[in-house]
């Protein structure tokens, strides 16, 4: 693997690389409270033109890198490098502001707009923080409407600036933000699992705008947990772990395997395998069943229309679909996290229409939900604590002993990576936070689990390994297990049955052995 | 006639000094910070505001200027020191981590007392400040209540037809989003509490000067500026929906002694109407789809922290 590491900036041999040169980040360091060291001396360097896969297992530091270079965190060591004419200069970036206006740009997996906001209100707060048109504090949305208009039109992305961020797909979220990038002419676009789960179809849309980006000389960091994404689009692939740059590979030089011992070393690549655990058992009895449910969102508009579901006993039934198609609604309203506006929910033949989470939970139902802060953790509360509200029901005394036992050994099955049980969650990275809850809710699960996006931030061999765990409890234990997951290929993994979710209907029911071309149809149609 | 214009001037020196309050709270709970701080800024503002005008209307009247610039320039100058307020609770609820409630109240018993130490020494000698307040003149009432609603709306198309109005909503919302679009979540919640707790301060300063004419250091007691709150609640912050409310509630208080007699009331009951009307009105909105126009922002009360960890 070493010969295949051709730069870091500590070592740029050649003068042509170093006159590419468009950013430098040299000896980076970042920690957080905890300690959690995560950023240790990270040197990195982007060309000019390029599209730079950044890779890593989860909590390697890629997020908070490219959170250093959109100024939303502060490095505790280290310096950027920025090309100005022909020479690198140091740069401060301390804010987004500061970033965009040295042409950086990020965007997130989560769209980071204002829902309430129409689209052209959000491209206000980037316009007039960059002067960009004249736009001025004091400057009229009018105005600021009919420029995004002009300016949508002769990037070619049509988006209408007086919409509502609620009302726009997930796809349209994202190009909002590509036409955001556009607009600020950015040259270093940050992508932070911004395009990963999005449908074949409207991922190359996506693509292509990121080539015009690149055509014009710009440089794009992608960040992804799909090594096949990184292969398909990246020039250059750099591999983190824990907190230290292993490998900075080119692409076409490299296989997908290499690159998974890169991101995980020897012993742990050798974990990765796709082999499906197998259903053994006839199909068990119906235990989740949903009548003719309508559901609203959290602006009052309709978004589960008249679903009808059975899941039994022993089966995993997945639902595809793009994000904001109602299955995070759906799934919600099961667990009795959201007012059901009519229909009707039974688990074990129970109404729990109106039971409320503390009752469904009691019946034995799991939930791994989709908002992970507001509804799966207290960040506040240490992993051991998060823990215990879940396991302990019953009872005064918490058997604090015997739920430290437990955190450790969810913490070693599971991988997280953590300083301690005692540490507060919220210093763990993203995809630790989601191992957490996800560890809590598999191994708590009695008789249900609702699942919305259980491996979304999990790198590979923990995104296989829960996936494994989930079949393994319902083939083993007779669980009933409903999956909404935006990675078609985790519905086609773990799944029995497949429904795809559009616009608040359920399609299906398909097999796992359906063509992904069709599936991808009903997504987008 | 008289009667009637008797009422005109009570309603209008009502509507004003709660319009305001109200109005300036709501610019700077648009923001995303809880202000606990409000009774106490009501308070201070009106401390302020005596012990201001009384020496700047000896001052100027002895330059044979009017009375009404006195008055004026004192209401202003309350506005300002109020702002000081306003600007300190903004930086410090945004730079550092710390509870919006325990800010918000701590500031409300500062102006407490700070109230007190302005105003109480001009009040000992002058006894009555009824001579140094706007004089009862309709023409002069209406000029106010004409500039307070100028002010809300300009207030309105500022709030929700410009860039820097958008960025203190983005900011109320959801400050980590806003930062990430590009806004400076300090620079702009400091220009709402700046502007927010001037106007603030003004209306507070009506209070003395327009609508009760009188102050105490038991002022305080009356609770004034939780009154204005509730109004901004169930408004849902809008600067619109505020003036209807802010008639309605302002009347109800200023005639609650009337109606105490008319419907024969008991005394206590009479004072509590504003505040059970307040609650009618929220139970209205949030057992109906009005909910999601009067919805507070989305962060409001929440800590910022810039480095926080988002998912």
């Amino acid at each position: 693997m070493s010969s295949k590491v051709l730069s870091t900036s500590a070592n740029i041999s050649s003068a042509e690389s170093v006159e590419n040169v468009i950013l430098s980040a040299r000896n980076i360091s970042k920690s957080f409270p905890g300690p959690v060291i995560a950023l240790d001396r990270v040197s990195l360097d982007l060309y000019a033109g390029e599209i730079l896969a950044l890779l890593g297992e989860n909590g390697s530091g890629k997020s908070t890198f490219v959170k250093i270079l959109y100024g939303i965190y502060t490095p505790d060591h280290g310096e950027i490098l920025m090309k100005t004419g022909r020479i690198l200069e140091r740069v401060t970036i301390n804010s987004p502001a500061d970033a965009m206006s040295k042409g950086i740009l990020m965007v997130s997996q989560v769209p980071q707009l204002i829902s309430k906001l129409t689209v052209a209100e959000n491209m206000a707060l980037t316009l007039t923080s960059l002067r960009i048109h004249g736009v001025k504090s004091l400057t009229s949305i009018k105005k600021i409407l009919k420029i995004i208009s002009e300016e949508s039109e002769k990037i070619g992305i049509k988006i209408d600036p007086n919409e509502k961020v609620y009302n726009l797909t997930y796809t349209q979220k994202q190009l909002v933000e590509i036409l955001r990038a556009m607009i600020v002419n950015a040259k270093i676009l940050l992508l932070d699992e911004a395009l990963t789960y999005l449908p074949l179809l409207e991922r190359r849309k996506l693509y292509q705008a990121l080539l015009k980006l690149k055509e014009q000389g710009g440089s794009i960091v992608i960040i992804t947990h799909k090594i096949s994404e990184a292969m398909e689009i990246s020039n250059r692939i750099a591999v983190l772990r824990a907190g230290k740059i292993v490998g900075v590979v080119n692409t076409w030089e490299t296989t997908i395997d290499q690159v998974r011992v890169m991101m995980f070393g020897e012993e742990r690549s050798k974990q990765i395998s796709y082999v499906k655990v197998q259903t053994i058992n006839p199909r068990g009895e119906p235990r989740i069943i949903i009548r003719n449910l309508h559901v609203e969102d959290d602006y009052g508009r309709e978004i589960v229309r008249g679903v009808n579901l059975t899941i039994h006993a022993g089966e995993v039934v997945g639902i595809a679909g793009i994000s904001g198609n109602g299955q995070r609604e759906l799934l919600e309203s099961i667990v009795g996290l959201r007012k059901i506006k009519s229909g009707d929910i039974y688990v074990d033949n129970v109404n729990v229409k109106r039971s409320g989470v503390k009752n469904i939970r009691e019946l034995g139902v799991s939930f791994i939900p989709d908002r992970l802060l507001e509804h799966g953790i207290s960040p506040e509360e240490s992993i051991v604590e998060n823990i215990a509200a879940c396991t302990v029901r019953n009872g005064i005394n918490i058997p604090w002993g015997l739920i430290e036992e437990i955190s450790r050994e969810l913490i070693n099955s599971y991988q997280i990576i953590a300083p301690s049980t005692k540490t507060p969650v919220k210093y763990l990275s993203g995809g630790n936070i989601l191992k957490t809850i996800v560890a809590r809710e598999i191994e708590n699960a009695k008789k249900a689990l609702i699942a919305c996006n259980p491996t979304r931030t999990l790198d590979e061999v923990s995104a296989i390994y829960v996936r494994r765990r989930i079949r393994e409890k319902a083939v083993n234990e007779n669980l009933a297990v409903l999956i909404a997951s935006e990675d078609l290929d985790e519905v086609l993994m773990v799944s029995d049955i497949i429904y795809v979710m559009n616009t608040g209907r359920l399609y299906g029911p398909l097999t796992p052995e359906a063509p992904c071309e069709d599936i991808e149809k009903l997504m987008v149609m | 006639m008289v009667i009637e214009t008797t009422i005109i001037l009570r309603l209008t020196a009502a509507f004003t000094t709660m319009y305001l309050v109200a109005l300036g709270h709501s610019i700077f709970e648009k923001s995303g910070i809880l202000n606990l701080a409000i009774d106490g800024v009501f308070f201070l503002s009106t401390g302020v505001t005596t012990a201001v005008v009384v020496p700047l209307t000896w001052l100027l009247t002895a330059r044979g200027l009017s009375l009404v610039l006195s008055t004026t320039l004192a209401a202003l100058t309350a506005g300002l020191a109020t702002a000081i307020i306003g600007i300190f609770m903004a930086w410090t609820l945004t730079k550092l981590p710390i509870s919006h409630g325990a800010v918000g109240l701590s500031l409300m018993f500062l102006g407490y007392g700070l109230g007190i130490i302005a105003g109480y020494e001009v009040r000992l000698r002058v006894g009555s400040i009824r001579p140094y307040t706007y004089p009862d003149s309709l023409g002069i009432y209406l000029a106010i209540l004409a500039i307070t609603v100028l002010i809300g709306l300009l207030t309105y198309f500022f709030i929700f037809k410009t860039a820097l109005g958008t960025a203190i909503r983005a900011c109320g919302e959801n400050p980590h989003v806003a930062l990430a679009l590009g806004a400076s979540v300090l620079k702009t919640r400091l220009i709402a509490g700046l502007l927010g707790f001037f106007i603030m301060g003004v209306g507070a300063s009506f209070f003395v000067l327009l609508w009760q004419k009188y102050w105490d250091i038991k002022t305080y007691l009356l609770g004034y500026g939780w009154l204005a709150f509730t109004i901004a609640l169930a408004a849902g912050r809008h600067p619109i929906v505020l003036i209807p409310l802010a008639f309605m509630f302002g009347g109800l208080v200023e005639f609650s002694i009337t109606l105490q007699a008319r419907l024969g009331l008991q005394a206590d009951l009479a004072k509590m109407l504003p505040f059970i009307a307040a609650l009618i009105l929220m139970i209205i909105y949030g057992s109906t789809k009005l909910r999601r126009i009067f919805e507070p922002p989305g962060s409001l009360g929440k800590v910022f922290y810039k480095e926080e960890r988002t998912i």
